[in-house]
């Protein structure tokens, strides 16, 4: 507990020093880089200490302060993993935000900007470790607030605004559901402190309606379809390091909500798993999906962040269910598989975000379908975003293949142990996880190859630079915890297994060395063999090429002889076969616009993607509410008398209240 | 160690066997007489011997995709249990392993072919992942029904003696989802009512375009890989029909032997049979071939034969 | 014996899920045939031990009836008004394909809760009659030409035949020869329909008949 008071001691501090220098723009980002390192590393020493019982000292009481009794914060295995994640990448995305942010020359204060960001990394770890239900909302607001100035940067720009705006409102409708459930459930507990919530037994029924609550309040936050309006627009709006934060960590918290009320209210009925299950498929089809439609590389990632939280909602729907059905073994798995996955999403989206980012940077521009043949000019971003994409598609060798191959496994596992409907809801996740990873496939070959191979696509191909150290150290260590946990997955998985101790009721998991570890280690030799051949066929290639000879020729045009970059296969016609498949529920529009004459000019292809939730659900809903809150206009006169007067009959109406 | 390398003695030296065995049946078909049985071999070592032309937009990704992919394959086929011999690795959920290291190989083939900058190979690459989704979904089901039905987790239970049993209850089930499998057999190695391996008429291929650009060692890796991939689901549905016991190892060993020369010239005669179906009726298979799997799913549910 | 009713039952529903895909007319209208006659050959299965003289009666007449008479028929009858393929069904095929694999599911699952009051040689058999049914209805509805809507409530009949068997031995041979009855009957209006239709619009496309409705 000490170093994790320390770490955040550390930050705050940092804060006010970089505010009183914020005139001296090098300095205080220097203090910046400084604090930030020191503090994430201390925290990460907490975090890691208490996932292997190096740490004993959890909590940390500070009486009589906050209303509603106390300031009370602790370390439960739970909030340990989630610490860790927070801890690894606020570091990775803030020393590149440093490196991005060095020759920014725009009107913004970049030391207001820094001392946001380590705000920001206070109150999510205040959040994760919140043991009071007042406290947990006073730091969840914090915590939206401050990611909204963060988000909005760029705030001079009208898009930036708008997306800043709708980040707001929608987590703010989120926050309002999160309250009516703390609420409920501390008139039920009589105490706000999430100890003796967690004590007292709340009916099926009650706990289906709290249940519901949080999928919708924390729900917002983590980006379930159709809650997730937000989150594509953000992404793309907020700075390169924000949006690495936003999608690795700060979604993972609305994750970390829902597992939260889970360990404390308990038992819940089977249709909340079933609903978590069917989220988890809808998020994950449709966020990869209408990732695939996207020819701007950020948002892509964002819709890819929708799917990830798909799988592991889906981690957490097996998990739920394996516990209604009392396969504890099956539950376990499935909740270790769900914070794996939390946690690899949050490396390897860290990582793309941050390659992408570095691709912006040289290029100016996020368009897919004008990049392209940058491996040759970026070859350090090109593998990093490679490294990532592989990880991303759950492909072995990289550490997203371990936390998809957990989920299979404990939807393999539920398979053989539930009844006829468990195994039917088994079986279609299994189909859906799969489609979602072919999809994923698919669309990482498409960003990475419209991205990165080929020629380039650009009518002004200018001479693009690399980014320095500064830029590459963070993807360096993000790729490198990818790797690492793809190869040598025992101790991330031990620290799931940890860290989903607290959901279930088993303590000394006896069958994890047999289920699951031994299989990873398994896995790590496949790999090896893999490798091995792999050197083999190298080598002997090398060796035949010596006596054969190599000829370099322009790529075969099948005959056509002037061959240009702008005839090689688009992203978005790489996609257009399957989103054809799929047009239904992603509305799939081309539109081609076709000249004639002898001459013809201006001939073109587009084609878009069209957010379902946004035109069904939001548009209709806040069309509502504007017609609305226009017949409520004449309210708001604009004349002072009349607002006393409302608060006049206010008192009075609450003297009645009070009185009655 | 003496299990792994019988292991990787039979997968390097069985699968262009059936290759030719393919096309001697299309060749009778024909009325022809046809290249000899051992024609892969030759194709794939005169291959192996010759120098290699690299397009100039190509990187490292180009060269050693498909080296990558042949690797991936033959680590795949490590995990499962081939005629009687069981997997020299195995263990519970190898299933996700197998399946994954397919889609590794795939995902490395497809950035090979967009690494050209060709629009063909663009267009080929994309109907190969854009089919491949669906036929996952099937592989995976397929499968789930197999360990539900064998008890078993890892690919060694399911075919190894797993099976055999369920023939006696569910054999028509089974004979579904044979079906099923057959189906994405086919069209996972671009056989021909999905995808024709012989023809160069680019706009209408689908695995051929993709490797349109490359030359020497490079494409004798992609003809043995493809040899070896067809194996792999041919010995996983031979197994699963002849439904193997891990006894009787002279007699069981004749039966696949007999089974997976069998399942060449079944594929064969369908080659000579059927004409490519257009792209969109594909579409159509790879549903056919998941109705089957759900079906045989449901009456297994249903009928709780679990 | 049940695993071999069990099989055939299976390949019935296959059948019918290949009518679907199928988009020329003759081989829709061949493979109903092949379908029918393997119907005819259920109650045999159906019936193992105690096959009696009319089952073999309504089986003969199911296979000569619904497995040669009703496509030779319609043969004639695309003959006459000289058609091939489908173009556009109002319900792609691909989803039709689906919308079938889920209609097997559903009726499975229905069948797993009805209760039959008799004892069955297949518990198959009530949900392979649904799904045939079902199938037959999104023939019916998703195809646009009218022999393909024919063959669409043939294939519905078929299932219902199915279900009919299962009363083979308790009802009389009245209602089975009145089902081949209506069947026939239902046929033979149809295909003067289809004749009519042509020789009015020269298109068997049932979408000219919408100019009908004032």
């Amino acid at each position: 507990m000490t170093l994790l008071l320390s770490s955040l001691f550390v930050c705050a501090a940092s804060i006010f020093l970089m505010l009183a220098l914020a005139r001296f723009k090098k300095l205080s980002s220097y203090v910046f880089l400084g604090s930030l390192i020191a503090s994430c590393l201390l925290g990460f020493f907490c975090a890691a200490g208490v996932l292997t019982h190096q740490i004993t000292d959890l909590a940390f009481r500070w009486r009589g302060t906050i209303p509603f009794e106390e300031f009370y914060i602790a370390i439960d295995p739970l909030s340990a993993f989630f610490l860790l994640l927070l801890f690894i990448l606020s570091l990775a995305a803030g020393i590149y935000g440093f490196g991005y942010l060095r020759d920014y020359k725009g009107a913004r204060n970049v030391a207001v900007h820094f001392s946001l960001y380590q705000l920001l990394i206070l109150v999510i770890a205040l959040v994760l470790t919140a043991r009071n239900a007042v406290l947990f909302l006073v730091a969840w607001e914090l915590m939206t607030v401050v990611s909204y100035f963060l988000v909005t940067f760029y705030n001079e720009k009208e898009e930036v605004r708008q997306a800043g705006y709708l980040y707001l409102i929608a987590t703010h409708t989120g926050t309002f559901c999160l309250i009516l459930m703390f609420f409920l459930m501390g008139v039920h507990a009589g105490s706000m402190n999430f100890d003796q919530m967690a004590l007292s037994a709340y009916p099926l029924g009650f706990a289906g309606l709290l249940f519901v609550l949080a999928v919708l309040g924390f729900g917002v936050k983590a980006g379930f379809i159709p809650l997730h309006i937000w989150l594509p627009q953000a992404h793309p709006a907020a700075p390169t390091h924000i949006s690495a934060l936003l999608s690795g960590v700060l979604i993972k918290i609305g994750i970390y909500g829902l597992i939260r009320l889970m360990t404390i209210v308990g038992n819940f009925p089977l249709w909340c798993g079933i609903l978590l299950l069917a989220i988890g498929i809808i998020s994950g089809v449709l966020g990869v999906l209408y990732a695939l439609g996207q020819h701007e590389i950020k948002k892509l990632l964002a819709y890819h962040s929708i799917e990830n939280i798909g799988i592991i909602t889906l981690g957490l729907g097996i998990g739920l269910i394996g516990h209604i059905y009392h396969q504890e073994t099956v539950s376990f798995i499935g909740y270790a598989a769900a914070l794996l996955h939390t946690f690899n999403h949050a490396v390897f989206k860290g990582l793309l975000f941050l390659s992408a980012g570095s691709v912006i940077k040289a290029t100016h521009t996020g368009e897919m379908d004008h990049m392209g043949g940058l491996l040759k000019v970026l070859p350090w971003t090109g593998h990093l975003f490679l490294v990532g994409s592989l990880s991303i598609c759950g492909l072995p060798l990289f550490n997203g293949f371990i936390s998809e191959w957990l989920t299979f496994r404990a939807f393999l596992e539920g398979v053989f142990h539930f009844d006829l409907y468990g195994i039917m809801l088994a079986c279609i996740a299994i189909a859906a996880l799969a489609l979602i990873g072919g999809l994923a496939a698919l669309c990482f070959a498409k960003a990475f190859g419209a991205v990165f191979l080929g020629t380039n696509r650009s009518s002004h191909p200018a001479d693009y630079k690399e980014g320095d150290l500064v830029l590459q150290a963070p993807q360096l260590l993000l790729a490198a915890i990818c790797l690492w946990g793809g190869v040598f997955p025992a101790v991330m998985l031990s620290y799931a297994f940890e860290g989903a101790r607290p959901m279930t009721r088993l303590t000394a998991p006896e069958f994890l060395q047999e289920a699951v570890l031994n299989p990873a280690f398994m896995v790590t030799k496949v790999l090896g063999l893999a490798v091995i051949f792999f050197l083999v066929l190298w080598l002997v290639r090398k060796i035949s090429l010596c006596s054969c000879t190599i000829d370099r020729k322009e790529t075969w045009g099948c005959g056509y002889a002037r061959v240009s970059s702008r005839m090689q296969y688009t992203a978005s016609s790489f996609a257009r076969p399957v989103l054809r498949i799929f047009r239904l529920p992603v509305s799939f529009k081309v539109e081609s616009r076709i000249s004639r004459g002898y001459f013809p000019t201006g001939a073109g292809l587009s084609s878009s993607v069209k957010d379902a939730s946004e035109i069904f659900i939001f548009r209709p809903v806040f069309y509502f509410i504007k017609k609305l809150s226009r017949a409520l206009k004449w309210i708001q006169s604009g004349f002072t008398p009349y607002y006393i007067l409302y608060i006049l009959f206010l008192l009075v109406v609450l003297l009645i209240w009070k009185l009655h | 160690m003496s299990s792994l390398i019988l292991h990787l003695g039979i997968l390097l030296a069985f699968p262009p066997l059936l290759l030719g065995v393919i096309t001697k049946t299309k060749a009778f078909f024909a009325g022809r007489r046809g290249a000899p049985l051992c024609q892969p071999y030759y194709d794939i070592f005169k291959l192996m011997r010759k120098g290699s032309v690299y397009s100039v937009t190509s990187n490292w990704i180009f060269r050693l995709g498909p080296l990558i992919s042949t690797a991936v394959i033959l680590a795949a086929g490590i995990v499962l249990p081939i005629a009687v011999f069981k997997a020299p690795v195995q263990f519970g959920g190898d299933i996700i392993l197998f399946i994954y290291l397919l889609g590794l190989a795939r995902f490395f083939m497809v950035l090979a072919a967009l690494d050209t900058g060709s629009s063909f190979e663009g267009m080929g690459a994309c109907r190969e992942a854009t089919f491949s989704c669906l036929s996952e979904i099937t592989i995976f089901l397929n499968l789930t029904i197999l360990a539900l039905l064998s008890r078993g987790l890892s690919l060694s239970g399911i075919f190894l003696g797993g099976l055999a049993s369920s023939w006696m209850q569910v054999g028509p089930v089974l004979i579904l989802v044979a079906a099923s499998f057959f189906l994405v057999l086919l069209s996972e190695n671009s056989r021909i009512p999905v995808d024709d391996p012989e023809t160069h008429l680019e706009l209408t291929m689908i695995h051929e375009v993709m490797v349109l650009d490359h030359s020497g060692m490079e494409l004798g890796c992609i003809l043995y890989t493809q040899a070896l991939k067809l194996f792999l689901f041919g010995s996983m549905l031979v197994s699963m029909v002849l439904g193997l016991m891990p006894r009787n190892v002279w007699g069981q060993g004749l039966y696949f032997i007999l089974g997976i020369l069998g399942l060449g010239v079944v594929i064969g005669v369908v080659e000579s049979a059927m004409a490519r179906l257009r792209l969109n009726r594909v579409l159509y298979l790879l549903y056919s071939a998941l109705i089957f799997s759900i079906f045989a799913l449901i009456v297994i549910l249903v009928r709780g034969h679990v | 014996m049940s695993v071999w009713l069990d099989a055939v039952l299976i390949l019935i529903v296959l059948l019918g899920l290949l009518i679907i895909v199928s988009h020329r007319l003759g081989s829709m209208i061949q493979i109903f045939g092949l379908q029918s006659c393997i119907l005819g050959v259920v109650p045999f299965f159906l019936y193992a031990n105690g096959i009696e003289f009319f089952i073999i009666i309504v089986a003969l007449a199911a296979i000569v009836l619904r497995g040669f008479l009703m496509p030779s028929f319609l043969y004639w009858a695309i003959r006459h008004v000289d058609m091939r393929t489908e173009i556009n069904p109002t319900i792609g095929i691909g989803t039709t394909l689906l919308l079938s694999g889920l209609a097997i599911v559903g009726s499975f699952l229905l069948a797993s809760k009805l209760v039959f009051p008799m004892k069955i040689a297949s518990d198959m058999v009530i949900p392979c009659s649904f799904s045939l049914i079902i199938m037959g209805f999104l023939l019916v509805i998703g195809r646009m030409k009218a022999i393909s809507q024919v063959v669409g409530y043939l294939v519905l009949e078929n299932g219902i035949f199915l279900f009919a068997m299962l009363l083979l031995k308790k009802m009389p041979l009245l209602v089975e020869m009145g089902i081949l009855l209506d069947l026939f009957i239902a046929a033979v209006v149809l295909g003067i329909v289809v004749n009519n239709i042509s020789d009015e619009f020269n298109n068997t496309d049932t979408v000219q008949l919408t100019t009908l409705k004032d």
